[in-house]
């Protein structure tokens, strides 16, 4: 299978001289498979947010190369806008940057950048609307009169209103309360159905990882300390606490039933799983 | 002399002028007692940094009508306002925007510089903060350099260097990791066992109730619930109104529950939820 983006031996320095030989990101390889979500967690100032701006040329690298479907995207830095359409970033609090005076526009704004104008714009505006759920009522009201959780999802309909192939959100869910944080993760999981899209997703929340991701990138100083898939990485318990992470709450209630009873399973990671296992594990106990 | 830290009495508070005018809170009381630990969860815009900002004088009461007591002093007059500040300390979401200088024992000494204090008395205090948040031995570092949990217990110092009666904090872990959480929770938590300060904690974790003796639910302005933690935790129905959800643990035990285990729901910490599912489970020791 070919990957569609693939990272070899990336290193960033924020100082273009690198006197002092420090890397915010160092030596870090890694490939992603087209229609994956691959989850990257870590702890702050770990080179989260400095790996993915990378991915869609924000940042350049000090040495190292990002490939784009096979393709060095530095290799035409003329056309590095065309990557940033194809690889779509949605930063931190993006409602932050929401400006136009109604939702339409904002939406709009991504692919009226790509070219598109008059039908095909209200078109590729109303596909996407229609595919994360944003309702037609909306289109013009003011950004600034919706709730904190919609203008977020606003905001981020903006950039899969450009169908990038690579979606990345770095932390997309943060400051959200449950429903908001519900209602966007339900929204980036509309968009890779409708699209088939690769998405990388940055966040502290363990929960949320475990329900959504295939595989997780585990960033610690800089360098990648695991890629694996979400079950290999939240077994490595002992691991993930001594740089500063932990393991979804469900697994962290096993761990302690755990100590007091050996025979109970210490590798489900979700609360819906934990629950089923327990219940089968009750039952087992009876008919025995 | 009272024993209540903060009331807010029948205050109504909006935002914008003429057509634009929209209430946030309306006709809205709510008394802190003084050495309390309380909570206020509720769904983004339901009012919650509003209610936090009018317990320190950042926002004042609209109109004429209710009034924010803070010890009694009523924070409408602004002959009042550095007393009320150096009672109330505020900690906000993002550590970033709450630290302005180079050295991080001279953003903790921020404050003290500003009330005029002797430079000895101004050393003392810094470093007993400095101390009491655990970062002493970074008092020389850059605050740029630290973790983002690191930066907020700075920013926590830099509040508690002025000695305030209260503590309230806006969001203060939304973006931590998990290790920085723990530990600005645990700061929180001791600063309100060890040392009877008042804490008020607005939140978006759930598990963050946990150590609270009160916990609120905000929901467009309004006080829907008022309790223990685990009695709010029991209250589906009303968190699912507040667009709220239970802690991972509790719901844990209510899945447990629906599937037919017979099971006590009323748990939020690990330790709590794992000896509940032990129990019920009659599991021995192997």
């Amino acid at each position: 299978m070919s990957s569609i983006l693939e990272v070899k031996n990336l290193c960033f320095s924020y100082d273009p001289n690198n006197k002092d030989g420090k890397y915010a990101v160092h030596d870090v390889s890694f490939s992603v498979e087209k229609g994956d979500i691959i989850g990257i967690i870590g702890h702050t100032g770990s080179g989260k947010s400095t790996l993915v701006q990378h991915l869609n040329g924000l940042l350049k690298p000090t040495s190292g190369e990002v490939l784009l479907n096979g393709k060095n995207i530095w290799d035409e830095p003329k056309k590095i806008k065309d990557v940033r359409f194809k690889v779509g970033l949605v930063f931190q609090y993006p409602e932050y940057q929401l400006f136009e005076e109604t939702v339409f526009e904002d939406i709009s704004f991504g692919p009226k950048n790509m070219g598109l104008s008059g039908e095909e714009l209200t078109a590729r505006v109303n596909e996407i609307c229609e595919v994360v759920g944003i309702k037609k009522e909306y289109y013009e009201k003011s950004p600034f009169d919706l709730s904190g959780g919609e203008k977020r999802r606003v905001a981020i309909a903006g950039v899969m209103a450009m169908r990038p192939e690579v979606l990345i959100l770095d932390e997309p869910i943060a400051g959200l309360d449950p429903k908001g944080r519900r209602d966007t993760v339900s929204m980036i999981k509309q968009y890779r159905k409708a699209y088939g899209a690769t998405v990388i997703i940055i966040s502290h929340n363990m929960e949320d990882m475990a329900l959504l991701a295939d595989k997780l990138l585990v960033m610690n100083k800089g360098s990648i300390e695991m890629f694996d898939t979400v079950y290999n990485v939240f077994s490595k318990y002992d691991r993930l606490k001594e740089i500063g992470l932990a393991v979804p709450a469900a697994a962290e209630v096993l761990r302690r039933i755990n100590e007091k009873n050996s025979s109970i399973r210490t590798d489900i990671f979700t609360t819906k799983a934990a629950a089923e296992y327990l219940c089968a594990y009750a039952a087992g106990e009876k008919g025995a | 002399m009272s024993d209540k830290q903060i009331e807010i009495k029948n205050v109504t508070f909006s935002y914008g002028d003429g057509e634009e005018k929209r209430n946030v809170l309306e006709n809205f009381s709510l008394d802190i007692e003084r050495g309390s630990f309380t909570v206020i969860l509720g769904h983004n815009g339901s009012g919650k940094s509003t209610v936090a900002k009018l317990m320190n004088g950042l926002y004042k009461p609209s109109g004429e009508s209710g009034k924010v007591l803070v010890d009694g002093i009523d924070t409408r007059g602004s002959e009042h306002e550095i007393e009320i500040r150096r009672k109330v300390g505020m900690v906000f979401q993002n550590p970033d925007n709450q630290l302005v200088a180079s050295v991080v024992e001279e953003d903790v000494a921020f404050g003290p510089e500003n009330l005029g204090l002797k430079r000895e008395e101004i050393r003392a205090r810094v470093d007993e903060a400095l101390k009491a948040v655990g970062m002493f031995e970074f008092r020389k570092s850059t605050p740029h350099h630290l973790s983002g949990g690191q930066k907020q217990r700075v920013a926590i110092a830099g509040v508690i260097v002025m000695r305030p009666e209260c503590l309230i904090l806006d969001e203060p872990t939304a973006m931590l990791d998990p290790k920085g959480r723990a530990e600005v929770m645990d700061i929180i938590t001791r600063f309100n066992r060890e040392n009877g300060m008042t804490v008020v904690l607005i939140t978006h974790f759930m598990e963050e109730a946990e150590p609270a003796d009160r916990v609120l639910l905000l929901n467009d302005g309004e006080i829907i619930s008022d309790g223990k933690p685990k009695e709010i935790f029991s209250d589906i129905e009303t968190l699912k109104k507040a667009g709220l959800d239970v802690p991972q643990t509790t719901e844990l035990l209510f899945e447990l529950k629906q599937n037919g285990m017979d099971i006590d729901t009323d748990a939020i910490s690990v330790e709590e939820t794992a000896a509940r599912i032990t129990a019920a489970l009659h599991l021995e020791e192997k």
